[in-house]
């Protein structure tokens, strides 16, 4: 080969020796196939692979050997594992086994693999394919889903065969599709009868199907800077890292674990963003995230949030998501979903959020912060660190532990609380019981007990029958005929009596008494 | 979709509506009352005030308002555009109390005259008229401002519920009457992206602005 070189060079006429098959079987040889003809070099060359296949094999047999010598249940396992992996992609691989059987007939196996591998990535395509397929089948009418799906392939065939297109003229064509499709499903005869939900349901498929399989060639594609916008946003982000909730006047109170977990859901949705391929899941994860964004709100703050609450909240989940190939991913939905959908719905206000907050962002400034200039520039360069963003970069663990503790001290505080209760109450009793003690004596002292000689029970007939020696004898009128001062006497006696009777009942008694005792005065 | 469904005789209209103005004049409360009738009620069902739909029959004409709330901050003024892009009206709120915010809107209607042209559909709303004593616009300042450019102005009060509903009600006539007018001029300057997309008029949609599927 290098001296045929060499002759061509010195004196540019090629003998025709030259090309002919270095192997001499009479054929003309190709510099491609290393100067033989093709079936020459097929040959050179199958025996050159099989000698180094051989010599892998034996490689690999000799590593595998060891474990094979130290269990041979790993082996099975090993050898299971193989089989369940073919069954696997056989499996996957279904729809293509007619076009995999017709390529077993030639011999060069290495062709196999190379077949394979596309298949393999658009795993993605073949379920959404089969989902369109039995879609289809369920709207049962045969002329008008083979129009469909021969609508849908044609574009995708017609795609893929002008992939030097710019990223404009793509977004055109896929935007032109959806206007033509919509067209001929509402005006063609094969779709008559179709009502609108349905309608809508062939265009959700047909934009899923489509961008599916697309995918790989339209998002991020090279003739765009959407990679250099990617970068630019996300280095962005991260040189704006020291902004904290309270710089966006934002209510989200991060150190409440309820609320720390609302946040990381959203946070991983908006990081799910890119693993979607349809522009319906790309959107599908915008809401859900902004859903988890109000429920934060809403643990935050009393009644519904609004848009003032909810677009820097949207931001600062941006800032702390970073969310990988942002910008390619904003592109790619306004270029290639249903405007309808980005027009109104849900969906589009919270992906017109979402570009808001990307926008602000990007123009970010210390005016819109609220701080000073100098300040910015200082937090931007990494010279000082806001007060207050000092435990954000400590690990989660250290994070829980403080959760504990402040968990712990206001458990504490409340427990000091109810032990000053408890000491007041036990106080309040104590003043209560001397109070009360108190009071008793003051009462009794105002109202001495007096306890009284017990009282005779005059029974009328026990004193009349019996006992009338105790009472004294009827009075019989006082004879006036002795001296002066007998009369006296008694006059005087009758004075005391009229005096006692004014004094009490008390002190009847006793006078009674005492007349009693009297009585032998008055005999 | 609803223009598509449309194309039987625009029985369904999409509308979007942007509401615009400074924070705490009560946008919010407003578009509350009006899709809720609640204000300031811990029963309002809806998690979130900031993009409601609302469905309306006017005329026989199946109208679905969707309408966007702007976060009102004037950090965020910047982002305008990116909001009321295709927006079909804009409800301008300002609170009677406060004569910065009137100024606000003046400043609205300049940047959606230049944006959107006469294309979008505009209503001035004051707002908080339950607070009349102590009004720092007159109200033949914002009507007279109104009517100089093409603007309806309302009163409204979110807190006793008034004048909301001709609100809505007149902003949504009148963006039915834009939508028909363009049908019949073939819907100008409704494409989706104005700047690059060239799109012939043979493919006719009838409700215009809506500009899907373009």
């Amino acid at each position: 080969m290098a001296t045929s070189a060499q002759n061509k060079k010195k004196t540019f006429h090629i003998d025709e020796t030259d090309l002919l098959c270095k192997n001499g079987c009479g054929f003309y040889g190709n510099p491609a196939w290393q100067g033989f003809c093709s079936k020459c070099y097929r040959e050179v060359y199958q025996t050159a692979h099989k000698a180094q296949m051989q010599h892998d094999a034996a490689k690999e047999a000799s590593q595998i050997s060891p474990i094979l010598k130290k269990g041979p249940q790993l082996a099975d396992v090993r050898a299971s594992f193989s089989k369940f992996e073919e069954k696997k992609t056989q499996q996957v691989n279904k729809r293509s086994n007619t076009f995999k059987s017709f390529l077993r007939k030639t011999p060069n196996k290495d062709n196999q693999p190379l077949v394979k591998e596309p298949r393999r990535i658009s795993a993605e395509s073949q379920k959404i394919g089969t989902e369109f397929a039995e879609f289809l089948k369920s709207i049962k009418r045969k002329p008008a889903a083979l129009e469909i799906s021969k609508l849908v392939r044609g574009f995708i065939e017609r795609v893929q065969h002008n992939q030097e297109f710019s990223i404009e003229d793509l977004s055109e064509m896929v935007q032109d599709f959806y206007t033509s499709l919509n067209d001929k499903l509402n005006s063609q005869p094969v779709f008559k009868g179709f009502t609108s939900e349905v309608i809508d349901k062939v265009m959700d498929f047909a934009e899923r199907y489509i961008l599916t399989r697309l995918y790989p060639s339209i998002f991020c594609h090279p003739s765009t800077n959407d990679e250099e916008r990617d970068l630019a946003i996300q280095n962005r982000i991260r040189s704006l890292h020291w902004i904290r909730a309270p710089q966006l006047d934002t209510l989200i109170n991060e150190n409440d674990p309820a609320i720390r977990h609302e946040l990381d859901s959203a946070i991983t949705d908006i990081i799910e963003l890119d693993s979607k391929r349809a522009t319906q899941d790309k959107l599908q994860c915008i809401v859900s995230c902004s859903k988890h964004i109000f429920e934060v709100l809403r643990k935050s703050k009393q009644g519904p949030a609004s848009a003032d609450e909810f677009l820097p909240a949207l931001i600062y989940i941006v800032l702390k998501a970073n969310p990988p190939l942002l910008q390619s991913n904003i592109q790619y939905i306004t270029r290639f979903a249903n405007p309808t959908r980005l027009m109104s719905g849900e969906e589009g206000y919270y992906f017109t959020n979402l570009c808001c907050a990307v926008s602000f962002v990007e123009s970010i400034n210390a005016e819109s912060l609220n701080i000073s200039n100098t300040d910015f520039e200082r937090y931007m360069s990494g010279e000082a660190v806001p007060p207050g963003s000092g435990n954000e970069q400590i690990c989660k663990g250290l994070q829980m532990m403080y959760d504990n503790l402040k968990v712990l001290a206001e458990l504490r505080q409340r427990q000091e609380k109810v032990m000053a209760e408890v000491l007041q109450l036990q106080a309040d009793m104590n003043e209560f019981k001397e109070n009360f003690i108190k009071k008793v004596d003051e009462a009794k002292e105002r109202t001495p007990l007096i306890i009284r000689p017990r009282k005779v029970k005059v029974d009328p007939d026990i004193a009349y029958s019996g006992q009338n020696s105790n009472l004294p004898s009827p009075l019989t009128p006082l004879k006036v005929h002795v001296d002066n001062s007998h009369v006296a006497i008694v006059a005087e006696q009758m004075l005391v009596d009229d005096l006692s009777d004014l004094q009490g009942n008390d002190n009847v008694m006793e006078t009674k008494d005492g007349s009693e005792e009297m009585e032998p005065t008055g005999q | 979709m609803a223009s598509a469904g449309g194309a039987g005789g625009g029985r369904n209209l999409n509308f979007k509506v942007v509401l615009l103005g400074e924070g705490c004049v009560g946008k919010t409360s407003l578009v509350l009352r009006y899709v809720e009738n609640k204000f300031n009620d811990k029963h309002i069902t809806t998690l979130q005030a900031s993009f409601l739909n609302k469905k309306l029959n006017i005329g026989g004409k199946r109208v679905n308002l969707a309408i966007w709330d702007t976060a009102g901050q004037e950090r965020f003024h910047a982002l305008g555009p990116i909001y009321y892009r295709d927006s079909n009206g804009a409800i301008l709120v300002y609170d009677i109390t406060d004569e910065d915010s009137f100024q606000k809107v003046k400043n609205w209607v300049k940047e959606l005259r230049r944006m959107l042209g006469q294309d979008v559909c505009l209503c001035i709303a004051g707002n908080k008229t339950d607070l009349e004593k102590n009004r720092n616009v007159t109200v033949a300042e914002a009507e007279a401002y109104a009517a100089s450019v093409g603007a309806k102005h309302f009163h409204t009060s979110a807190k006793m519920g008034k004048g909301i509903e001709d609100l809505f009600l007149d902003l949504s006539k009148s963006m039915i009457e834009k939508s028909e007018e363009g049908v019949a001029k073939g819907r100008p300057g409704s494409t989706r992206k104005s700047q690059v997309l060239v799109v012939d008029d043979s493919t006719e949609e009838p409700p215009p602005k809506s500009g899907c599927c373009g």
